[in-house]
């Protein structure tokens, strides 16, 4: 029973900390141009070398979110096989959040990596 | 909606477009189209999810909020078109129960409740000592006092005084005189108030100063009206008992005066007090008290520092005026209290009503809550289906309570009309007057607040404990077998407890209608113990020809003498008060009666009557003597008790030549005992009263009666002109038949009432029995399947029916006895309150108990007989 809450804690924080890192992923993918989701979520994948398994169902209500703050901007266009398709790409707002977010990363992986691996830095 | 659903498909395709790339990719990678598709479902997730996720991600909370309640009510809407049976009932249920609770809802309201038309009416407390009897209790002082309080006290921001006085009206010099109620107020009274005139000015400082120096009125809002509404009336000049006015204001038109019940249609400065009156002493006398004083707190002064200031105030006086203001405590009370305890009879009815109505609204939302359960097997598979494919509990409960809502506004809305009708009732009661005392019961913005939080409050009751249980469905059960889904054994108990509850409530509603129409109707044929016809009433007051005492006795003298000498009279009398419109009391120290410590006289109702009121209005005198004309100022004091005054302070003691002292005046003795009647309202409990001789006390106003051999109404005309050939411009007022009086103010009032309680009783019983025939009919549809099963083994109808109305009759019976237990609560109760002489006795049980019981086995003997013509093969065929 004692742990209950404490779990609850643990799995709300690892929503927040992906939901974060998610949005800031998609960005990154997107400093390369233009994409359409799927793109967006095989290319997350395969960044990572498959390390990071993106659930491709919560892919979308971030890039709405990301629409709507004015991170991304989404135009309907062709895709290869002309096919009507979504195409996000980078706001100038969007690049401007991204420098500031993995920054922010830098210095966070850097000191977590300090602490967990001292001897190594 | 379009936008919406344009948003939703955008979304859509986007989902489909990832889809069938995905779909696409799997194929290159070598999987079977089949597989590919499913592996493609399976990466992204729940689709229905995330759609609705990605719908609210793109919008934002309060747009997708708003969204899904358009949905849901769209949703809602559809379904209940589709149901009309279910929403018509549901529906109608919540409009008994609102509409009943908003009608009563502006009975207290116009009773009891609503503030007084002023800015920050909540600040305005009232201050005086209490003067009180068994049915009101109010806060008043002297004039001398109020202005030592006024001057003394610190934590009200200005406190003002106003009395209430009834004088000849003209608005021209020399046309014939009305009488009008008007009020005769402090110089700061408006200012006090924060009132600014709709016209001219208030009052100034200076106008309160000087006495019977400044004549100037301002006149309400509907006088001006009734004078024409002339914006040229500042100025003029307007003649109040004789005396020229100069109109200076005109009130605006929603303030009604400073008194909850009381409009008055002039104001006038209390310095003009003495000459309104040919009385010098009314702003000396120290004695009585004629003023109610009001007064806004300081901000930051709390109740208790007010009262602590009283206190020291009060002992001061006492100091100071020993012998007037001995044991006068000086008290505080809100707006609020001051309206509830001055008349208790009010309040208790308004309690009632609001009690009653109360139960009526949870009668109808333990119906609406039913029929949704009801509805739960139903709808098992939409939302088993929803819940599938990822839509949240939340979201659901959410939905189903927009239906609630939907239902409950829907059933608010149609019981405004009902709740109109039942004011419409209300009005009838009238107050039988030429004044404007007269409670207005108004469907107004304040009622309207009050439905939708009645609407609010029972889309709660019924709808939340329904949403919860409808979707905790359980997904394999509810797809297997559709619309038989086993339920389990708590629900179907909390609708038997459902049931229960509604045959409880009732019950209690039934017995306590039929017992305040019985109530009603015994007191009504029992009268109010005098007569109730062949009288013609009017009503006079010399004061306000500035007759002095001994003229307006030689004008009585010649009133009556000259009056029963008309064709058609057979006696005339006089007397002070009509049935609570002119009685007043007086306190009274009975001789050798011992009061408890701290009391030395008691406050009791009295009448001033002629030696002819007895044998004219009917009441015998059962032992001693009526007045006699020789019972006259220079002749010794007498007074004549009722049977209920002897009996209480003189038990197992001849009356007769006993005194009693009247406001600390003289004593007087007993000559006689009257018999008891009601003095205030009918029902009321005998009261300890005393009439004293007119001619013995100083004047004032006095209703002639003159009995008549045929009818009295004949009689009215010929009295006015007899009352205008004596005395030419004193007007008449109130001048009516017995018949008349008797119907709106004793009559009327019952009636009213009867017909409100038993309309809330009736709307129970049939709210309870739609409830119950819901359940029925509900668990019969359920068991069809059992009941197959049992007629194919054996069973014959006569069974199953037996079987089926004793399930539907066992929660009627727990219900009953439930109600029998709460309606004795409510009887304790409803005497404690309301001071009616009836008890809720077995008799009126062994009415309504039969009466609900036979009206419970129609309920479940329909769905019973339907469960008998059950043919058992197509029953087990269902599945």
């Amino acid at each position: 029973m004692s742990t209950g809450p404490r779990q609850n804690l643990a799995a709300k924080d690892r929503i927040d900390l992906l939901q974060g890192t998610l949005d800031m992923l998609i960005l990154r993918t997107l400093l390369f141009g233009p994409a359409h989701g799927h793109t967006i979520a095989h290319s997350i994948e395969s960044g990572s070398d498959e390390v990071l398994q993106v659930e491709h169902g919560s892919l979308y209500p971030a890039l709405h979110r990301l629409v709507r703050q004015g991170l991304l901007s989404a135009k309907d266009g062709l895709s290869e096989n002309n096919r009507k398709a979504k195409f996000y790409s980078l706001t100038a707002k969007g690049r401007r959040h991204l420098m500031r977010e993995s920054n922010k990363w830098d210095r966070l992986s850097a000191a977590i990596g300090r602490i967990m691996r001292p001897t190594e830095s | 909606m379009r936008l919406s659903r344009r948003g939703y498909e955008s979304i859509s395709a986007e989902i489909q477009d990832y889809l069938d790339r995905e779909t696409r990719r799997n194929i290159d990678s070598g999987m079977s189209p089949e597989d590919a598709a499913f592996a493609a479902r399976k990466k992204l997730g729940p689709t229905a999810r995330v759609l609705e996720e990605t719908r609210e991600a793109s919008l934002g909370i309060l747009w997708r909020w708003l969204e899904l309640l358009w949905r849901d009510l769209h949703h809602g809407v559809r379904m209940f078109a589709a149901n009309p049976a279910f929403t018509f009932t549901a529906v109608l249920s919540l409009a008994c129960g609102a509409g009943a609770n908003v009608a009563m809802f502006s009975v207290a309201d116009a009773l009891l409740l609503r503030p007084l038309p002023v800015p920050h009416p909540r600040e305005i407390m009232t201050v005086g000592s209490e003067y009180h009897n068994d049915n009101s209790s109010v806060l008043r002082t002297s004039y001398p006092n109020y202005a030592d309080i006024r001057d003394h006290a610190r934590a009200f921001e200005s406190l003002f005084a106003y009395s209430f006085l009834t004088a000849g009206f003209a608005a021209q010099r020399g046309s014939a005189p009305m009488v009008k109620l008007g009020a005769v107020v402090s110089g700061n009274f408006f200012e006090a108030m924060e009132v600014q005139p709709q016209l001219g000015r208030r009052f100034r400082p200076e106008e309160d100063q000087v006495r019977g120096r400044d004549a100037v009125i301002v006149l309400s809002y509907s006088l001006w009206e009734e004078l024409g509404g002339d914006r040229n009336i500042i100025g003029r000049s307007i003649d109040i008992a004789g005396i020229p006015f100069t109109v200076i204001g005109v009130a605006p038109e929603n303030f009604t005066g400073p008194d909850h019940l009381v409009q008055p249609s002039f104001y006038v400065p209390a310095m003009m007090w003495p000459r309104l009156f040919a009385d010098p002493a009314t702003l000396d006398d120290r004695f009585t008290p004629r003023m109610t004083v009001k007064g806004r707190l300081k901000p930051g002064v709390s109740f208790s520092q007010a009262q602590a200031e009283l206190d020291t105030i009060a002992s001061g006086l006492e100091r100071a005026h020993p012998d007037t203001n001995r044991n006068q405590r000086l008290l505080l009370r809100t707006e609020f209290q001051t309206t509830a305890l001055g008349n208790r009879v009010y309040t208790a009815l308004a309690s009632i009503l609001t009690l009653l109505a109360a139960a009526v609204l949870v009668v109808a939302c333990a119906n609406v809550a039913g029929l949704l359960t009801s509805r739960a097997p139903l709808r098992a598979r939409e939302i088993a289906l929803r819940l599938a494919i990822g839509a949240g509990r939340a979201r659901l409960i959410r939905q189903l309570l927009t239906e609630s809502s939907l239902i409950a506004f829907a059933g608010g809305l149609a019981g405004l009309p009902l709740a109109y009708a039942c004011i419409l009732i209300f009005r009838r009661v009238r107050l039988v007057s030429d004044f404007m005392i007269q409670p207005h019961f108004e469907l107004d913005q304040r009622a309207l607040l009050f439905s939708l939080a009645v609407a609010m409050g029972s889309v709660i009751l019924f709808g939340l404990i329904p949403a919860i249980q409808t979707t905790r469905t359980n997904l394999t059960s509810a797809f297997k077998a559709g619309a038989g889904v086993e339920i389990g054994k708590r629900r179907l108990w909390g609708r038997n407890l459902l049931v229960a509850i509604q045959v409880a409530v009732s019950l209690v509603l039934l017995t306590v209608a039929a017992f305040a129409a019985n109530a009603f109707r015994g007191e009504l044929t029992r009268g109010m113990g005098f007569r109730s016809d062949h009288i013609a009433l009017m009503t006079v007051d010399p004061r306000i020809l500035h007759y002095t005492d001994a003229q307006s006795l030689r004008f009585f003298d010649t009133l009556t003498e000259r009056a029963a000498a008309l064709p058609g009279v057979k006696s005339a009398a006089l007397t002070s008060g009509m049935l609570g419109t002119g009685l007043s009391y007086a306190s009274v120290q009975p001789e050798g009666f011992h009061f408890p410590l701290g009391q030395d006289s008691a406050n009791i109702y009295y009448d001033r009557a002629d030696e002819n009121y007895f044998s004219t209005i009917g009441i015998p005198v059962l032992r001693g003597r009526a007045f006699l004309k020789t019972d006259s100022l220079d002749a010794p004091s007498v007074a004549i008790v009722n049977e209920t005054f002897a009996a209480h302070y003189w038990p197992n003691q001849d009356p007769l030549g006993k005194r009693i002292r009247v406001n600390n005046l003289r004593w007087a003795e007993v000559v006689g005992v009257a018999k008891n009647s009601h003095y205030g309202f009918i029902g009321e409990p005998p009261r300890a009263f005393f009439y004293l001789p007119y001619r013995q006390g100083p004047q004032g106003n006095l209703t002639l009666l003159a009995a008549s051999a045929g009818g009295s109404a004949s009689l009215i005309e010929p009295l006015r002109s007899l009352i205008a050939d004596i005395a030419p411009s004193l007007p008449v007022y109130d001048a009516q038949t017995m018949e008349q009086f008797y119907a709106s103010k004793v009559t009327g009032f019952g009636s009213v009432m009867v017909e409100v309680i038993s309309a809330m009783g009736l709307m129970g019983l049939t709210l309870s029995m739609i409830g119950l025939y819901a359940l029925m009919s509900y668990s019969v549809t359920r068991r069809t399947r059992e009941i197959g099963i049992r007629m194919a083994v054996g069973a014959d109808r006569a069974n199953v029916m037996q079987m089926v109305v004793r399930q539907g009759m066992l929660p009627v019976l727990f219900g009953i006895a439930l109600g029998r237990c709460l309606s004795a609560g409510a009887g304790q109760w409803l005497r404690a309150v309301f001071p009616l002489r009836y008890e809720i006795g077995p008799a009126i049980y062994w009415l309504m108990v039969p009466l609900l019981l036979s009206v419970a086995m129609l309920a479940a003997f329909l769905p019973a007989r339907r469960a008998s013509l059950v043919d058992p093969i197509t029953a087990l065929r269902e599945e």
